[in-house]
C-alpha cells in the first residue's frame, strides 16, 4: 500500500506536484497517467525518497522509505531505466544490490532468468539497448521479491513483444497480492494494464478511478461494426434500442449495446460480421476532455493536413517561453 | 504471495551490508582495477628512475639531500591519482545514475554517506601505505648501489613513509569530498587540481607566509626525513601539516555530508 497525502514539490516558482492525494492499494496494477510534465516521476521519486518533498508525505505500508528495515525487500522500482554504471556488468549491478540488502545471491540469477538476461549476464551494461536496460532494471526491482512495485514508464524503448512482456507481467504480480503502480503517458497502453487509474495534470490529482468506471463516465462503450448486411443491422439494432451512426462504407458506431450483445443478435437475425470492436480510443477521449487545461507542453498550433509539424509562426513564439520555465524534470 | 523469499532476516540493513556493497561496487569496475595498477606502475617508476639518476653524483650530496625524500618521489603522481579515484568514486555513481539505486537500496542518508568514507578510508591508507613503503624500498635499495641510501631504522624514516602515504589518503578523502559537493567529475577535479596544484603557485604571489598552510607544501614536508630544511624556513612540522591535511579534509567532507543529506538524488 502507497499512500500520499497533499504531497507538494516545488522548483523555483514551478509547482511540479500540488497537494497531490491519492491510494494504491495492493492486488491490483493502478496507472499514474498524465501528460508529460505532469509531475509523475517527480512524485514516484517522492515515493522512494529520492526527492524530498516540500510538503506533504508520501508513505509506504504506513512508513517513510528511509525508515524501511530492508528497503530491497520491501519495495522494488524502475525509475530510470539506466540507473546502473555503464561499465559493471548486469551481475555485477544486480550483485551489489543483493548484498545490500542481504538478499541471497542466488536470486541475482533467478531475476536476470525471469527477464530473460541470462545470456547476457557478464556483459557490460553500457552496451544494453534501451529495452535491454528497461529489463534489467525490473531486474533489480525484482531481486528483493517485493510487495510493492512502482514502475516509471517500463515500456519506454521495448518492442511489442517486448510492451506484452511487461503488461502480462505487471498484472502477474498484482495477481499475486502485490502492490503495484506504474506510470505512463501512453493511454491505450494503461487501458490494457491498470485496474484503477490516478490521474494527474500539471501537479494535481485530476481523478482516481476504476479504469472502467473512468471510460463509462466519458460516454464510451461504444461499438464499431463492419457488415455488409447494413440494413439489416440497422433495423435490429435500432429495434433492440441501441443509437446507431451510419459511418459509410459499411461500418456502423453503435453506442448502448455491449459487442457480445451485437454479436448475439447478429446470430438470431442471420446477420453476418465481418468486425466487431469496442472502441478503445475512449480512454484518451476521457483522458483528454480531463487534462485539456492541464497539459504543460501544448504545441501552439495542433499539427494538420496541409502544414502539420510546421514550426509555430511569429504570434505564436509567445507561448514558447513557458515551455523554456517549466522545463525542470521529465 | 507465489515465489515469496523466505521471510526477510530480522533486524534491519546495518554498516555491514553497505560495506559489502560498497567493496562490491569498487571490485566490479574495471577501471578501478586499471587506476590503481596505473598509479602502482607510475609511482614506482618515478621513484626508480630519480633514484638511479641520483646515483654516483658528481658534485657529492648536500647536506640537505634525503634519500628517504628521493625514494618517495613516486608518490607525487599517486596525489593526483588519488584525487582522480577519491572524486570518481561517486561522481561516477551520479554520472551513471546509480546513486538512485545506492540510496534506493539503502535509504538512510548520513549513515549511508559515512559508511561510504569509512570504506573509501581503509581501502586508500592501506593503498597509499603498501605503496610508500614500496617506494621506499625500491629506491632505497636502488641508491644503496652508489650513493647514500636510508633504512626503516634511519631516523625519521618511518615518519615520512607513514605520514606519506597518510597524507595522500587524506587528499583522496578531500577529493571524495569535492565530488559529493559537486556531484560532477570535471568540477570536482578541477577543483582538486586547483587547490593541490594551483593554488600553491597563485599563493606565492599573494602571501608567502601562508603558503606552507597549501596541502602541497605540507605534504612535500611530510615526504622527508630531515626536518627544518634551512634556518627560517617556513614550514609546519610534519605532524601538524598532517593534523591540517586531515582538517582540511573533513571540512570538504562535512559541507559535501550537508549537502547530501537534503538533496534531491
Amino acid at each position: 500500500m502507497i499512500t500520499a497525502h497533499a504531497l507538494t514539490k516545488r522548483y523555483g516558482s514551478t509547482t511540479a506536484v500540488d497537494h497531490l492525494t491519492f491510494e494504491v492499494p495492493p492486488g491490483v496494477v493502478t496507472g499514474f497517467l498524465g501528460p508529460n510534465g505532469s509531475g509523475k516521476s517527480t512524485t514516484m521519486r517522492m515515493v522512494m525518497g529520492l526527492d524530498l518533498p516540500d510538503s506533504g508525505s508520501a508513505l509506504i505500508g504506513g512508513k517513510p522509505y528511509p525508515s524501511l528495515a530492508w528497503p530491497l525487500r520491501e519495495v522494488g522500482a524502475l525509475l530510470d531505466a539506466k540507473a546502473f554504471h555503464p561499465a559493471r556488468t548486469a551481475r555485477g549491478h544486480l550483485r551489489w544490490l543483493a548484498l545490500s540488502n542481504d538478499i541471497p545471491l542466488r536470486r541475482v540469477d533467478e531475476v536476470l532468468d525471469q527477464v530473460g538476461l541470462t545470456s547476457v549476464a557478464g556483459r557490460r551494461a553500457g552496451k544494453f539497448s534501451l529495452g535491454m536496460s528497461q529489463r534489467l532494471g525490473i531486474a533489480a526491482a525484482m531481486l528483493g521479491d517485493p510487495g510493492v512495485l512502482l514502475f516509471d514508464e517500463p515500456v519506454n524503448g521495448l518492442d511489442p513483444e517486448g510492451i506484452r512482456w511487461v503488461r502480462l507481467f505487471l498484472r502477474g504480480l498484482a495477481a499475486e497480492g502485490r502492490t503495484v503502480f506504474v506510470s505512463s503517458h501512453l493511454i491505450s497502453e494503461m487501458a490494457l494494464t491498470a485496474d484503477r487509474l490516478v490521474v494527474v495534470g500539471r501537479g494535481r490529482l485530476i481523478t482516481e478511478t476504476d479504469v472502467a468506471d473512468f471510460v463509462a463516465r466519458s460516454g464510451g462503450g461504444a461499438v464499431r461494426l463492419v457488415t455488409p448486411d447494413g440494413t439489416g443491422f440497422m433495423t435490429a439494432l435500432l429495434a433492440g434500442g441501441a443509437t446507431v451512426a451510419d459511418e459509410g462504407g459499411g461500418t456502423l458506431t453503435v453506442e448502448g449495446m455491449t459487442a457480445p450483445q451485437i454479436g448475439d443478435l447478429a446470430a438470431r437475425g442471420g446477420l453476418r460480421i465481418h468486425e466487431l470492436t469496442p472502441v478503445t480510443g475512449s480512454l484518451e477521449d476521457a483522458f483528454m476532455e480531463l487534462t485539456q487545461d492541464e497539459v504543460e507542453y501544448r504545441p501552439s498550433t495542433m499539427p494538420n493536413a496541409a502544414g502539420g509539424g510546421r514550426m509555430p509562426d511569429a504570434a505564436g513564439v509567445g507561448t514558447m517561453p513557458d515551455v523554456a520555465d517549466v522545463g525542470v524534470r521529465e | 504471495m507465489a515465489q515469496a523469499l523466505e521471510a526477510a532476516p530480522v533486524g534491519r540493513y546495518r554498516a555491514k551490508q553497505v560495506v559489502r556493497s560498497e567493496i562490491a561496487k569498487v571490485v566490479t569496475l574495471r577501471s578501478t582495477a586499471i587506476t590503481l595498477g596505473l598509479t602502482v606502475v607510475a609511482a614506482l617508476l618515478v621513484t626508480g628512475l630519480v633514484a638511479h639518476s641520483d646515483l654516483n653524483r658528481r658534485g657529492g650530496y648536500s647536506f640537505g639531500w634525503d634519500p628517504t625524500q628521493t625514494s618517495l618521489i613516486g608518490m607525487i603522481p599517486v596525489a593526483l591519482a588519488g584525487g582522480v579515484f577519491g572524486a570518481l568514486l561517486i561522481t561516477g555513481e551520479y554520472a551513471s545514475g546509480t546513486i538512485r539505486s545506492t540510496l534506493a537500496a539503502t535509504p538512510k542518508r548520513p549513515f549511508l554517506l559515512a559508511t561510504k568514507i569509512a570504506v573509501t578510508a581503509v581501502l586508500t591508507v592501506v593503498f597509499c601505505e603498501v605503496l610508500s613503503f614500496l617506494c621506499f624500498f625500491l629506491g632505497n635499495g636502488i641508491l644503496s648501489g652508489g650513493a647514500p641510501s636510508a633504512s626503516l631504522s634511519s631516523p625519521g624514516a618511518v615518519r615520512a613513509v607513514v605520514f606519506t602515504g597518510l597524507f595522500i589518503a587524506l587528499l583522496t578523502l578531500m577529493a571524495f569530498g569535492f565530488g559529493v559537493i559537486f556531484r560532477n567529475t570535471a568540477a570536482a577535479l578541477a577543483a582538486f587540481v586547483a587547490v593541490v596544484f594551483v593554488l600553491p603557485l597563485v599563493m606565492h604571489g599573494i602571501d608567502e607566509h601562508a603558503v606552507r598552510f597549501l596541502p602541497t607544501n605540507m605534504l612535500t614536508n611530510s615526504i622527508t626525513a630531515t626536518v627544518n630544511q634551512g634556518p627560517g624556513a617556513e614550514v609546519v612540522s610534519p605532524a601538524v601539516g598532517l593534523l591540517l591535511m586531515a582538517v582540511y579534509a573533513a571540512i570538504a567532507l562535512v559541507v559535501g555530508a550537508a549537502l547530501f543529506v537534503r538533496r534531491d538524488a
